[in-house]
């Protein structure tokens, strides 16, 4: 309105100099005339540069308001004709059409303060936050002789029937720069040392924080920081996305409850550039893992290295193959070596995606040095062997079914155990699962007993959506 | 090892990668995440170059799972189109693990079909999953409608010149043939839908609303009221008697759903249950936009006219 009100006044002015200018010199109509052409013109002109202005701005304006979603680029087209009664679709017959994409407006102090889910605010764009935050939590059920309660040697050691929460964690990820990624995950959950009630606390920790740098050379890509390494088949996989409820017996008995984890160090791993899947991963870690290793210093590394090959067989499937290795040292300056070969085939109903069957079985040997027995000299090599397998049956999205067998050898003391673990899960959404699993135990050795147990696990998660692996 | 760890640490520690562009001669390697993309950027690319994608047909996009194959789809790929909306977002984790950094979103070898759209079905008010699997940026399903493809393929074609600006003038021949096929076939589907203007369509999953835009159907509801979640008895109970009210004639149920439910709904309703595949390819001799366009409209037509 004001741009326009400027313009009436111009040409006023204009008009009244030209009129007065005329009265006072009494100029010949032919003058008059040019002159008024002349003005008319400038008038054109200033209108024509305020119109664009005014585009210009709304241009503006619009691209504020749809936030940095551009218009589509422009190109000629046919138009496609839409019909439509209701909401009429507007192809541009041009190519460009406005943007109306979701708005995301900052959140006011009011809004931050009003009491809401938390993944809402991590809703990327839209709560302001530029990073994703997922919740996950999983509690178990463990049910067992009095026995098995009073020797605290059932699968949750010292934590023989009761209800705890065996992981909370949260989690924060995105992207760093267009460079890097990063995760943070810190989680909390029961731990008992002897079973004692005094002992039993919920341990808050830092279970993972690194870095990974996207874009290095050869198609590199390298994690640094406190992680998961790439070791095996289910070892990098969480406590609360482990196919059973409980870790197979071998990574519990070479490893500790949670298996190779909370290794902090470098890791890098490439996809080689063939017509076959190869995925090589190495690894350079402190060697903090006490139950393995434990030397926890960079002068004895932990080293690591997986190779993984997966066969697509189209609607026959998919078969993934891994060999891993992690050799390091223990505190006493003894090399542990944990060598390990996986096999995971997976076959999906062609149409809807179900039902699915998965195959899956890992085998481990553990080659360490200890020191000789008393009265023998040298050091003693022991060779320890382990390993499960597994088949599932999910019949539709919701229903799951399946059995584990494990067998395994203790990693330095004599003895060794196998394992059944019929199981079956309801997921009555993505985000929210129930497993009941029965296990029964027998070992002998050093871990002489007959164990039955019933777990029950409820796991959800809150936020961010998990993407499924095979 | 203390050498060891200093020449790996400096290796790895080295400046990003320096992306050798492709050169003329060398064919376009193009990736798609999903089968519309795929179909309508073939017709783009034409002989200039290969175009695959990273989910097969006929499987659902909402239950992805990560596959080796994948990542090495992507670790070949020179370009990648994405929806850009949440419906292919399983394929940053997959880029991040293909050591391809060309594909990371946000860098100029990722194209987003949505860019400049109209997009139907944004989300207002606060979200959270008691909604269900929902997209909160919106119905991500916009291929359906033929007439969002100008703006899709010039997104597509715009993204394609500017990596390989020599290939501009075949690419942008390409689209405009792509178009005026379109063009001819949407008469004939336009006319094919004119007698079921207006008619009201229950779909059990949320993916129509831009197809029954295009063609004036009206959409009654959704059996799948909550995405990824079973619908309540009080929704289905409503959601029946609405459609004996306006004598609904068809449940459109994806190929990749079960249809216990659409059926029971449908027979309590006096409906029937139309299975179609939601993407091309799914069912042979659909596999281009075109064929898979004709396939659904015929079928559309043929229920409702019963």
């Amino acid at each position: 309105m004001r741009t326009r009100g400027r313009c009436s006044v111009t040409v006023l002015v204009f008009l009244s100099v030209a009129t007065l200018s005329g009265g006072a010199h009494a100029q010949d109509a032919d003058t008059l005339r040019r002159e008024l052409e002349q003005l008319r013109e400038q008038f054109a002109t200033v209108s024509r540069s305020y119109e664009q202005r005014l585009k210009e701005l709304s241009e503006r304006l619009q691209q504020l308001e749809t936030r940095g979603v551009p218009p589509a680029p422009a190109a000629t087209a046919p138009t496609v004709p839409s019909s439509t009664t209701a909401t009429p679709s507007t192809p541009a017959s041009t190519g460009t059409t406005a943007a109306p994409t979701p708005r995301a407006t900052a959140p006011t102090l009011a809004d931050l303060a009003r009491p809401r889910q938390p993944f809402e605010l991590a809703q990327p764009g839209r709560g302001g936050l530029l990073f994703d935050i997922g919740v996950s939590g999983d509690f178990v059920a463990n049910l067992t002789s009095s026995a098995r309660e009073r020797n605290h040697d059932g699968t949750f050691a010292g934590r023989e029937n009761r209800v705890f929460p065996r992981e909370v964690e949260v989690g924060f990820f995105g992207r760093v720069d267009p460079y890097a990624s990063a995760v943070v995950r810190i989680s909390a959950g029961e731990e008992s040392s002897n079973g004692e009630p005094s002992s039993r606390e919920l341990n808050v920790r830092l279970d993972e924080a690194n870095i990974t740098l996207l874009t290095l050379p050869l198609g590199t890509t390298a994690r640094i920081g406190l992680m998961r390494p790439r070791f095996g088949t289910l070892n990098t996989v969480h406590q609360d996305d482990l196919p059973q409820v409980d870790r197979p017996d071998v990574l519990t008995r070479f490893f500790g409850e949670e298996g190779l984890d909370g290794e902090s160090g470098v890791e890098a791993f490439w996809v080689l550039p063939a017509s076959m899947y190869h995925e090589i991963a190495l690894g350079v870690f402190n060697g903090d893992n006490e139950v393995a290793f434990g030397r926890g210093s960079l002068r004895d590394p932990l080293i690591t290295g997986r190779w993984r090959t997966f066969l697509e067989f189209e609607e026959h499937g998919g078969l993934q193959i891994d060999v891993s290795a992690a050799t390091g040292v223990t505190p006493d300056d003894h090399r542990t070596t944990v060598a390990g070969l996986g096999v995971k085939y997976k076959w999906i109903g062609a149409r809807t995606g179900f039902p699915v069957v998965t195959l899956a079985a890992e085998g481990l040997g553990s080659f360490r040095t200890v020191d000789a027995a008393e009265g023998e000299s040298g050091d003693r090599h022991l060779e320890r062997w382990g390993g499960y397998a597994y088949v599932q049956y999910d019949v539709n999205r919701r229903w799951a079914a399946g059995v584990r067998g494990d067998w395994t050898e203790l990693p330095v003391e004599r003895g060794r155990e196998w394992a059944v673990s019929p199981y079956a899960q309801f997921k009555p959404s993505e985000f929210l699962r129930f497993r009941l699993q029965y296990k029964h135990t027998e070992g002998r050795g050093a871990v002489e007993r007959v164990a039955d147990e019933l777990f029950l696990q409820g796991s959800f998660i809150l936020g961010a959506h998990p993407t499924e692996r095979f | 090892m203390f050498r060891i760890l200093i020449a790996a640490a400096l290796a790895l520690a080295a400046t990003p990668a320096t992306l050798i562009p492709a050169s003329a001669a060398d064919p376009l390697r193009v990736l798609a995440t999903l089968p519309d993309l795929w179909s309508i950027t073939r017709a783009l690319v034409g002989d200039l170059g290969e175009v695959k994608v990273a989910t097969r047909p006929g499987q659902n996009p909402h239950d992805l799972e990560i596959r080796p194959s994948q990542i090495l789809l992507v670790k070949r790929a020179e370009i990648l189109v994405r929806n850009g909306l949440e419906e292919d977002s399983w394929i940053d984790p997959v880029i991040e693990s293909s050591g391809n950094p060309r594909l990371l979103r946000g860098a100029p070898s990722v194209i987003e079909a949505v860019r400049g759209l109209e997009i139907l079905k944004v989300r207002t008010g606060p979200i959270d999953r008691s909604l269900g699997d929902v997209h909160p940026s919106g119905n991500p399903h916009f291929t359906l409608d033929p007439g969002t493809l100008p703006i899709v393929t010039a997104n597509i074609v715009a993204g394609l010149a500017r990596l390989r600006p020599e290939l501009t003038d075949r690419l942008q021949a390409n689209r405009q043939a792509f178009l005026d096929e379109v063009a001819t076939a949407m008469r004939r589907w336009t006319d094919t839908m004119l007698p079921y203007r207006g008619e009201p369509v229950v779909s059990y999953h949320d993916s129509w609303p831009y197809f029954y835009r295009a063609f004036g159907l009206e959409e009654l509801g959704v059996i799948e009221d909550r995405p990824g979640v079973p619908p309540s008895p009080q929704h289905l109970v409503a959601l029946i008697r609405r459609m004996r009210e306006r004598r609904v004639k068809v449940v459109v149920v994806e190929s990749w759903y079960p249809t216990a439910t659409a059926e029971t709904v449908a027979r309590a309703a006096g409906a029937r249950v139309l299975t179609v595949p939601q993407s091309p390819g799914a069912v042979k001799g659909t596999d281009t936009y075109i064929t898979h366009l004709d396939a659904l409209v015929t079928t559309l037509a043929r229920a409702l006219g019963e």
